[in-house]
């Protein structure tokens, strides 16, 4: 009964913090906002587009362009404003439509069609596949209306549609992508990614600044008092764990059903995403608790906490994927939570794990929520009773 | 200005004796631009193994075989002949970026004009290698159904069926006549640490807001604010100074982080005069938020809600967190009304070699932000001052 009522105390006096009711509240929503929509759209490539020709085959290409659906064109009055673009990383890659396209093609010369992208980066060779591919689809009709032209009597413009009918029918030779490790073909991109790796982030940083409340309990002599009446300590202590576990859960949960109500993400398994929240608002909760023992004054917790939660989250995974760092990152990376949380979310969004498929990094997530607490408890026990 | 120095200087041997400032100021910063750079070291060159197994023993392998080891391609990949089994357990292993299966009697079929498909074995982890391997067999692919097409219309087009087989022979020597040429956008691309540096310099400096106001309020309940209005200086003096030692810690703050993070991580924050301009521009706009928290909050307690509360809502719509330059172009826009969403197009501009003129629309738009922020709250200082 005294658990309940501590823990009472613990949300009436939260509630009535502003500053806490931000970072339990609205910092969430306006997280998974900003981030959905930031990423939305991102199940396509975003190229641009120059079209300097003039005629029906630049035409043509223009319009193959646009109906590709893997690309999201954006189109530009030159170069020069394309770089721009470029360079902002606005567009993954540009494409310029040559002036003389049409002339050169009708004459049977081939042309080169400059296509603008940083050459290591995983969007912009993306964008360079998905382009080719729509080139080499156009370049296929024009060759064998250009080759028709040269061995009949038929012009190129009558070869030309001949060639874009017969096109569609017959055998066809194809490049098919098979993943030797996995269901599906590539990690969940764009929101899949953001959203969880963001639940990941925000709900520990703001488990460490809720450590700044304990930190005020201390210094406003609540648990002093609490302790003068017919209180235990061990009463505190587990309410100030359940409600520090119940934000966290609280945090999660508002995540999760606006990402899932308003941005349509799709969060794996019910019980499996269940037991991932709860695992990780353990952590969240021992990790708070612990900042709440450990720092003085809440301006230290602050000035800890966010960073801490940053380096961590960067370390885990939560800003890119740990895929795209070399192997002693990786293994470092893994020394976090949160590198195990991503893990697993991403086995339950990527790969359609169930329960059964992330056991691992549920039992270490649990592990480090132990160890949290455990230092959190016996410190904050020890403060109660010197 | 001497009073303003005065109180300016007191403020800030506050500050740098005050860890949580010099930890959110100058070490987290620091600290996270380099977990950024030792985690991107070695992933800038573009570079994998690429398997190739050839069950169809035919003339299709030996051109793909041939294609593989032209110059453009050689540089990216290396190729090995491998099996099924073997290629897929090294693209499972990392062993091998990708592997590219040549299916038995792909060679005939392909001459036949049956459907047929190459195969591509990729991995999750390695979704880049992937994506070029899938590109190198689609343009392969491409190839071959130019030439069969090409054999086609032409028979459709009147060519005589009897001259099949020298028609097959010309089409086979052809080559698309649209060709991707692929550039280099520039010999300055943008790379993660060049817009995190400046991303996560601004995002710490932003906290100078609440430990600005905070201070503003902490004297005013210490009672040392009573004190210095009852002697012979004037508001405008003492909002000043504290004005000036914001924007001193601000300033020093992004200089250490933009020095430190170029000499040490190698991060470009652009030519040194137009990337100091912006720095200063953006500890002008810390300058101005802090003065709007002072004259909303009423109280220390209040001041810090706001400034968190700004500090992280100008930090995911100015896109610290998140790369805005790759969202919407209302989200782009919406960036755009922050000060540090127009420092980070600043430095993204300048990282890139846009030329000199690429920080000025960025220092115009900071500084017409920082005389909105900062006429409001002049219009409240004096009562807040006063009160």
């Amino acid at each position: 009964m005294n658990v309940v009522a501590m823990a009472g105390v613990a949300l009436r006096r939260l509630l009535r913090d502003r500053r806490a009711l931000f970072f339990m509240l609205v910092l969430p929503v306006v997280v998974i906002i900003v981030i959905g929509a930031t990423v939305s759209g991102f199940d396509k490539f975003r190229v641009g587009v120059v079209d300097n020709g003039r005629g029906s085959l630049a035409q043509g290409l223009m319009s193959e362009i646009q109906r590709s659906r893997g690309l999201e064109v954006s189109r530009y009055p030159d170069e020069a404003a394309m770089r721009v673009a470029l360079r902002r990383s606005e567009v993954s890659a540009g494409i310029v439509i040559p002036a003389d396209f049409d002339a050169r093609l009708r004459t049977g010369a081939s042309t080169a069609i400059p296509v603008l992208a940083e050459q290591a980066n995983q969007a912009a060779q993306g964008a360079q596949t998905a382009i080719a591919a729509v080139i080499d689809q156009h370049a296929t009709d024009v060759q064998a209306a250009s080759f028709t032209a040269s061995v009949t009597k038929t012009s190129f413009d009558i070869a030309l549609r001949r060639a874009q009918q017969a096109g569609t029918s017959g055998g066809r030779v194809t490049a098919t992508q098979q993943v030797v490790d996995s269901k599906s073909v590539v990690l969940p991109s764009g929101f899949s990614y953001s959203a969880p790796t963001m639940l990941v982030l925000f709900v520990f940083i703001n488990s460490l600044a809720l450590g700044a409340t304990t930190i005020d309990n201390r210094r406003l002599g609540v648990y002093a008092r609490a302790l003068a009446a017919p209180i235990h300590a061990r009463s505190i202590v587990i309410g100030e764990v359940a409600i520090a576990f119940a934000l966290a859960v609280v945090q999660s949960a508002i995540i999760v059903t606006i990402g899932a109500a308003v941005f349509g993400v799709s969060w794996g398994s019910p019980p499996a995403a269940a037991a991932l929240v709860v695992a990780w608002a353990l952590v969240g909760a021992g990790a708070g608790m612990l900042t709440g023992t450990l720092f003085h004054t809440p301006q230290q917790a602050s000035a800890i906490g966010a960073p801490l939660g940053i380096a961590l989250g960067m370390l885990g995974g939560c800003m890119w994927p740990l895929a795209l760092v070399g192997p002693t990152m990786r293994t470092i990376g893994h020394l976090t939570p949160q590198a195990w949380a991503v893990d697993a979310w991403t086995d339950l969004l990527s790969r359609g794990g169930s329960l059964a498929d992330i056991l691992q990094p549920l039992a270490i997530l649990i592990a480090f929520a132990i160890a949290l607490l455990t230092v959190a408890v016996t410190r904050l026990r020890h403060i109660l009773v010197p | 200005m001497s009073l303003a120095w005065t109180i300016a200087r007191k403020d800030l041997r506050q500050r740098l004796r005050d860890r949580s400032a010099i930890v959110l100021g100058f070490v987290a910063p620091l600290v996270i631009a380099g977990l950024m750079s030792f985690a991107f070291q070695g992933t800038e060159h573009f570079h994998f193994n690429l398997l190739v197994v050839d069950q169809d023993h035919g003339p299709v392998g030996a051109a793909l075989m041939r294609g593989l080891s032209a110059a453009p391609i050689r540089d990216v990949l290396t190729v090995r002949s491998s099996t099924t089994d073997a290629a897929a357990a090294a693209v499972h292993a990392r062993h091998a970026g990708a592997a590219l299966v040549i299916p038995p009697n792909f060679s005939r079929e392909a001459e036949n004009g049956d459907s047929v498909s190459l195969r591509v074995l990729t991995s999750v982890d390695q979704e880049l290698d992937g994506q070029v391997a899938q590109s190198i067999a689609s343009s392969f692919a491409a190839q071959i159904n130019a030439d069969r097409l090409s054999v086609e219309t032409a028979l459709h087009s009147g060519a005589p069926a009897a001259t099949t087989g020298t028609l097959v022979a010309k089409a086979e020597q052809l080559r698309l006549p649209e060709q991707v040429a692929t550039e280099s956008i520039g010999k300055h691309p943008l790379t993660a640490i060049s817009y995190y540096a400046p991303g996560m310099a601004i995002f710490f400096v932003l906290f100078a807001v609440g430990f600005g106001s905070r201070s503003f309020f902490t004297e005013r309940r210490e009672g040392t604010l009573d004190r210095m209005t009852a002697a012979p200086i004037s508001p405008i003096a003492i909002l000043a100074g504290k004005a000036l030692s914001v924007f001193v810690f601000a300033t020093l703050s992004l200089a250490t982080m933009a020095v430190v993070s170029s000499a040490v991580f190698g991060a470009s924050w652009g030519p040194t005069p137009e990337a100091a301009l912006i720095c200063i521009a953006m500890a002008l706009s810390v300058v101005s938020l802090t003065a709007l928290v002072i004259t909303l909050a009423h109280t220390e307690r209040q001041a810090e809600s706001m400034a968190s509360i700004f500090v992280f809502g100008l930090a995911l719509l100015g896109g610290n967190f998140v790369f805005v330059s790759a969202a919407p172009p209302v989200m782009r826009r919406l960036a755009l009304l922050t000060p540090n969403g127009w420092a980070l197009r600043g430095f993204t501009d300048l990282a890139t070699s846009s030329g000199a003129g690429a920080a000025i629309e960025p220092i115009v738009a900071i500084l017409g932000i920082t005389l909105v922020l900062g006429a409001v709250a002049a219009s409240l200082a004096r009562r807040t001052v006063v009160q």
